[in-house]
């Protein structure tokens, strides 16, 4: 089975880089078996369309905005995110998520199965951290998209030695001045 | 009596493109381009190793992220006049270009071929006539009756379904959509087919930079790849000839596909080719460096339309750029009073609302000599025709006369100063970019076969304070990053990006931007349904995607045109 797990946001913006922190995570804590593909997607816009296609299943983590406490996870099944409207496209590159489905739909090439796991941003201030609040959900949303990969029957375990976890963007220090060969 | 017409993605937090039209007369008589979020993104770049910069500012933008980062180890080899090695040279090219060759295919088939292609037309086509037509226009292989038909029965099944889908905002059937039914069918199968070739060429820039998006192998003073045509981990002869494969396969796509439709498009919209012109000031830098400080393409700057007294740049840091470029926020929501050069830019938000004759967006207002200038491809083209530059000169001749032999208009290269035009330009400059991708490889092969594994000059950080300008002219025009360092460390640093020149507001003097400008006395069919707004605007490839991207469950309505 090929699944994308796949960390949505910008992570200049506050809690709106919880979608690649969480990922980061995942692939410094576990193994998963092949076919599953872990990634700090940015903020792809149609991009996305290239990511998804193909895929049996798609686990996106991404900061929301609805009406609920900071720090709430909510999942979102694929009925869910097809609820909105296509915008007009006036700034071609805005987020397009709904959009990217549709489009991987029309050319026959869509995930049967779209989850967002949601997590209600406190703050999209300029800044690389989380906030308190979002932090505290971290686990949270772990465990939500692990028991998703167990509906699914994919197998992963711990890692007996967690990886170095790659969240650059919160550390003053970064692996740009690293050696290069 | 005029009637005023926003168009605003509304209820998404991320910044974005909001427009303005006052329409008298069916036709615009005032507008205003505006962003809608703040960009002080620079200032969490202050205090930071300049070596770190680039991580940072490739998430300035989730769909440029490659250019930006590109932008800003140039910003700081300039400083340190640092030298970058041949091999490293030739590999940023390589991904500079795939990168392009991407965009451009995605902006035309994903983001604008639905602005003049009416997809409620496709089921009355001929695919049979289809065929016959497409097989005049070009010799692509996938241009069977068969292909035209499995295309054509997508769309029947969505219009059956009565579930549009991905075309459920298409303004269809509004009266400035006028290609026949097989045109249509054309331009739509080739929009399913892009999909491949957009994914092709994104794979040239992760196998070269490690991984798509977010490339992960530049640093200050070159690149991280190590080179080695015969060692299994490096960047070697394997990695190498899939890229060539991968480019062959999306440049014939370009050429047969791309640059085809848009001229046979263009072709039958000939209006569209006196709208939409706008600021005739234009402006690009030289970029894909080649040996011995010469360019692949070149740049300057054209004034007031006057191709032939076209000024080029020597370098891609000219003095005259250096010098030329400042912000002001006479209409933009920051603090300050007159222009300010990059490098003494200052970021201070002062929001007001909405206000069309004093503060109305959240972009500053770029200019160069103190004029607003137009960037982007056609600026590209424009200065390079007018230096006779070979390769442009070529492509450009050859998207006119394929213009000619399909609408019989008479085309020019003065008509490329439309809407239609930027098109035409993007098309153009694509197709360069084709041609020269393999002369580029090939040249790192050469090099790396010479013996040359070089990729890194170490760079060394003065004391006192430096200045640097990085440019890159992306896919939607002039890029720059502007940088002062003082020991080591960011002391100011400021993105003066594409989408800032073209949707700019108007400066101290009242003189519009770009979209502003490209709107005025655009004809309106029917102002409920500004189709005719959208296609100038998404001309210029738009993009303020350097915001947060939070997704809105609550399922409002995500665009509102509201006409007043």
């Amino acid at each position: 089975m090929n699944i994308l797990i796949g960390g949505i946001g910008s992570v200049l913006l506050g809690d709106d880089g919880v979608g690649p922190y969480v990922a980061r995570l995942l692939e410094a804590r576990y193994v998963f078996e092949d076919g599953v593909e872990i990634d700090d997607l940015g903020t792809p816009a149609l991009d996305l369309i290239d990511r998804i296609s193909g895929k049996d299943a798609v686990i996106l983590i991404d900061s929301i905005n609805t009406d609920v406490a900071p720090g709430t996870v909510v999942l979102y099944r694929k009925a869910d995110i097809m609820r909105q409207r296509p915008a007009v496209r006036m700034d071609p590159h805005a987020p397009a998520l709904m959009e990217a489905i549709l489009s991987a739909e029309l050319f026959g090439v869509a995930p049967a199965e779209v989850l967002l796991v949601g997590i209600k941003a406190e703050s999209f201030d300029i800044g690389c951290n989380l906030s308190e609040t979002v932090s505290a959900s971290l686990d949270e949303v772990i465990a939500l998209v692990l028991a998703e990969l167990d509906q699914f029957h994919i197998e992963y375990r711990l890692r007996e030695h967690p990886a170095e976890v790659g969240i650059w963007w919160t550390r003053q220090e970064t692996p740009a001045s690293r050696v290069v060969r | 009596m005029s009637q005023r017409i926003t168009i605003d993605p509304i209820t998404r937090i991320e910044g974005h493109l909001r427009i303005d039209v006052e329409v008298e007369n069916n036709a615009v008589s005032n507008a205003w381009a505006s962003c809608t979020m703040w960009r002080g993104i620079e200032n969490i770049l202050k205090g930071r190793d300049p070596r770190d910069a680039w991580l940072f500012t490739q998430r300035f933008c989730g769909v440029c992220t490659t250019v930006h980062a590109m932008a800003s180890v140039r910003a700081v080899e300039d400083a340190l006049k640092l030298e970058v090695p041949r091999n490293a040279q030739y590999i940023r090219n390589l991904i500079l270009i795939a990168h392009a060759l991407h965009d451009h295919i995605v902006h035309f088939y994903q983001l604008s071929a639905l602005d003049w292609v009416d997809v409620m037309q496709i089921p009355k086509a001929d695919p049979a006539a289809t065929a016959k037509l497409a097989e005049s226009l070009s010799p692509w292989t996938h241009n069977s009756k068969e292909e035209f038909q499995a295309a054509q029965s997508r769309v029947k099944a969505v219009a059956a379904s009565g579930q549009l889908g991905i075309f459920m905002n298409g303004y269809w059937g509004h009266p400035a959509m006028h290609l026949s039914p097989e045109v249509n069918l054309l331009a739509f199968t080739h929009y399913i087919q892009a999909l491949e070739y957009q994914r092709k060429a994104l794979q040239v820039v992760g196998i070269l930079g490690g991984k798509t998006p977010h490339i992960q192998n530049l640093t200050v003073g070159g690149v991280s790849n190590a080179v080695d045509l015969d060692s299994a981990s490096a960047l070697n002869m394997d990695k190498l000839e899939m890229i060539r494969v991968l480019l062959d396969e999306v440049v014939q796509f370009v050429d047969q596909v791309y640059f085809v439709d848009v001229c046979a498009v263009a072709a039958m919209y000939p209006e569209w080719f006196k709208i939409g012109k706008g600021v005739n000031n234009y402006l690009a830098v030289p970029d894909l460096p080649l040996d011995g400080g010469n360019y692949e393409l070149p740049g300057g700057y054209i004034l007031k339309g006057n191709i032939a007294g076209a000024h080029p740049f020597k370098t891609a840091s000219d003095q005259d750029f250096r010098d030329g470029v400042s912000e002001g926020v006479a209409h933009a929501y920051y603090h300050g009073n007159k222009p300010l050069h990059p490098w003494k830019g200052v970021t201070d938000p002062n929001f007001t609302d909405w206000n069309g004759d004093k503060k109305y967006s959240w972009v500053k207002a770029p200019r160069f000599n103190g004029q607003a200038m137009q960037v982007g491809p056609l600026a590209q083209v424009l200065v390079g025709f007018a230096q006779g530059h070979p390769l442009t000169v070529k492509y450009a001749t050859k998207a006119i006369e394929t213009i000619d032999a399909v609408g019989h208009i008479q085309a020019t290269p003065a008509m490329l100063e439309s809407t239609l035009g930027r098109h035409g330009a993007r098309a153009i400059r694509a197709a360069m970019l084709g041609e020269v991708a393999q002369k580029h490889l090939q040249l790192l092969i050469d090099n790396i076969a010479k013996g040359d594994t070089t990729v890194f000059n170490q760079p060394d950080f003065p004391s006192h304070e430096v200045e640097g300008v990085g440019t890159h002219e992306a896919p939607r025009g002039t890029l720059s990053h502007w940088i002062v360092i003082d020991d080591a460390k960011i002391k100011n640093y400021q993105a003066v990006v594409p989408s800032t020149w073209n949707a700019s507001p108007r400066d101290a003097s009242g003189a519009r931007g770009p979209y502003e400008a490209s709107l005025m006395n655009t004809p309106l069919a029917r102002p409920d349904e500004p189709l005719e707004v959208l296609r100038t605007v998404h001309s210029f490839d738009p993009c303020m995607a350097c915001a947060c991207h939070t997704f809105d469950p609550s399922g409002r309505e995500i665009a509102r045109v509201k006409v007043l």
